[in-house]
């Protein structure tokens, strides 16, 4: 149930998470790129630079303010997979900090190319991304959420989805049946920027039981043995 | 009539036919004839003869035999395994549920089950059929678990896995003359496969084709051999018995997930306690549309399938 408005979250708590110090680490990124005259080169550097930053990087000391939604009537408790550590460019404030925020609706070309095949056009980076935030999303309510808890963003549109997460009907718990329930999160299994799960090859058959043949063609009654018994007979 | 009495006309054919199977007949004696496990003690050989029915076995003699299953796969596999003996949880019944909407015909819990249970690489024992099926279409006699497309899902189609359903009224039970299967408190269907005499009458009065008759020894590289087994469940198995799936029961009783459930990458299996109304198998019981599979059988099978 989505709680009281403005019950767990006070407006000066907002304000402070908005206004984080933006981090001086991050600010050496930018004057690489500009020196460096050809955007490969300058795509390769920024990306060396946000790798090596990014295995330095710090967690940002404040933890996003508790949200509006405090889960559903009588859900168990789960705990979930870590998602961070899978993200290559986290934390995005490595490069963001130093770059004016721009809330203009385009497509991104660089860094982040390819199409948002998510919401058929209906939504963009800034739905789900903070704009202020940089290492969070957030959700409808705008509401920085940790990029750990990402079903939190999804479940704001799909609610029937998150509901059914949580008790186990959708989604997939990780290693026992009994004991805590650990889960994959949304985003482990749905590429967001691409949610469809994509086909891929099956693995082999099994093999083809004594007796029975299939040839491409050849209906499967047709091939049982007594079928080819009787055609044996006919001839 | 007359095509029947005329016989001598195709009598050549069929002869020859005859001649190869009664020297087929004859090697195969041979081959029998050997010690199915090969290189046994006379103790250990002894005791397996006169070893009794599981049920009717005491903690002692159970532990005994564990230990000669251990020592005939070292025998045979040159594998360590550990084969237990771990008893059901009081105040559990296992019960599964497959969405079907979600499933993608990947057959990763097939290969995953193959592995878990010792099967051998080529033999065609497996436990788990994914059926494909038309979009529409109910029919199991138009399915076909033989498919092999590039990718899967084929547009148009539908997969449905299929294995042992451990019904709460087993048909396969009732059909046993020896007694050699029978369901255990926890719900799953089990075959004490040393007591199993491999009549396959259960085989046929099974509706799922879950049972299956292993007529050759399992081919397994020693380094793919799973060394976690229980007596009822995965260890290894004399030729010549009927084997089915058993939810794992090794890794079930001990809390995990059956093998097949923690392959399945799209998280279509779910699997839990029955009887406890706060797990995963209970809301999908309560809140989707379930059905089971010729539940007009009255078998009361334990595995439900949905979609959403």
């Amino acid at each position: 149930m989505i709680g009281d408005r403005g019950e767990s979250m006070s407006p000066g708590k907002t304000a402070t998470n908005r206004k984080r110090p933006r981090t001086a680490q991050a600010a050496v990124v930018n004057p690489g790129v500009v020196t460096v005259g050809t955007v490969w080169a300058g795509l390769a550097a920024c990306a060396l630079c946000v790798f090596w930053l990014s295995a330095r990087a710090q967690e940002p000391a404040e933890a996003p303010a508790p949200l509006r939604f405090e889960g559903y009537p009588g859900a168990p408790s789960v705990s979930v997979v870590p998602r961070k550590s899978e993200l290559f460019f986290y934390p995005c404030e490595q490069c963001h900090a130093a770059m004016e925020p721009d809330p203009t609706i385009r497509t991104l070309d660089t860094m982040h190319d390819g199409e948002i095949e998510h919401g058929r056009g209906r939504i963009w980076c800034l739905s789900c991304h903070d704009l202020e935030n940089r290492n969070y999303l957030k959700t409808l309510l705008n509401e920085p959420v940790d990029f750990d808890e990402a079903h939190l963003v999804c479940g704001g549109c799909h609610a029937n989805r998150h509901k059914d997460w949580y008790f186990g009907a959708h989604g997939k718990r990780v290693a026992n049946w009994q004991g805590e329930r650990t889960l994959y999160n949304c985003t482990h299994c749905h590429n967001p920027h691409s949610p469809a799960i994509k086909a891929r090859a099956p693995k082999p058959a099994p093999p083809v039981r004594a007796g029975l043949t299939l040839e491409p063609g050849i209906e499967h009654e047709k091939s049982a043995i007594w079928e080819t018994q009787k055609e044996h007979e006919a001839e | 009539m007359s095509s029947d009495t005329g016989s001598g006309d195709s009598g050549g054919k069929f002869d020859k036919a005859r001649r190869n199977f009664l020297r087929g007949l004859g090697i195969g004696a041979a081959t029998v004839a050997q010690p199915a496990w090969g290189g046994q003690t006379f103790q250990d050989a002894f005791a397996d003869f006169f070893q009794k029915d599981y049920r009717r076995m005491s903690a002692d003699e159970i532990e005994a035999a564990l230990g000669r299953i251990e020592r005939k796969a070292q025998d045979r596999y040159g594998v360590e395994i550990d084969c237990q003996n771990t008893p059901p949880q009081p105040g559990v019944v296992y019960g599964y549920a497959i969405n079907i909407s979600r499933c993608k015909g990947y057959r990763d819990c097939v290969h995953a089950c193959v592995k878990e249970n010792n099967l051998g690489r080529d033999s065609q024992v497996q436990y788990i059929r994914v059926l494909e099926m038309d979009q529409g279409d109910f029919n199991l006699e138009h399915s076909d678990h033989y498919y092999d497309p590039e990718t899967v899902p084929v547009e148009g189609k539908h997969y449905m896995p299929v294995q042992c359903m451990q019904c709460d009224d087993p048909p396969c039970v009732k059909a046993c003359p020896v007694e050699a299967t029978w369901m255990e408190p926890d719900g799953i269907v089990v075959v004490d496969y040393d007591w199993c005499i491999g009549c396959r009458y259960c085989m046929a009065a099974c509706p799922y084709w879950a049972r299956h008759f292993n007529w050759t020894d399992p081919e397994i590289p020693a380094e793919e051999m799973n060394t976690n087994t229980h007596y009822l469940g995965n260890r290894p198995r004399p030729r010549g018995v009927v084997e089915k799936c058993h939810f794992c029961i090794h890794r079930s009783r001990k809390g995990q997930q059956p093998a097949c459930m923690e392959a399945c990458p799209t998280g279509a299996r779910i699997f839990g306690n029955l009887l406890d109304p706060d797990s995963e198998i209970r809301y999908v019981l309560a809140n989707k549309q379930v059905f089971r599979l010729k539940e007009d059988l009255g078998t009361e099978p334990k595995f439900w399938y949905f979609s959403d």
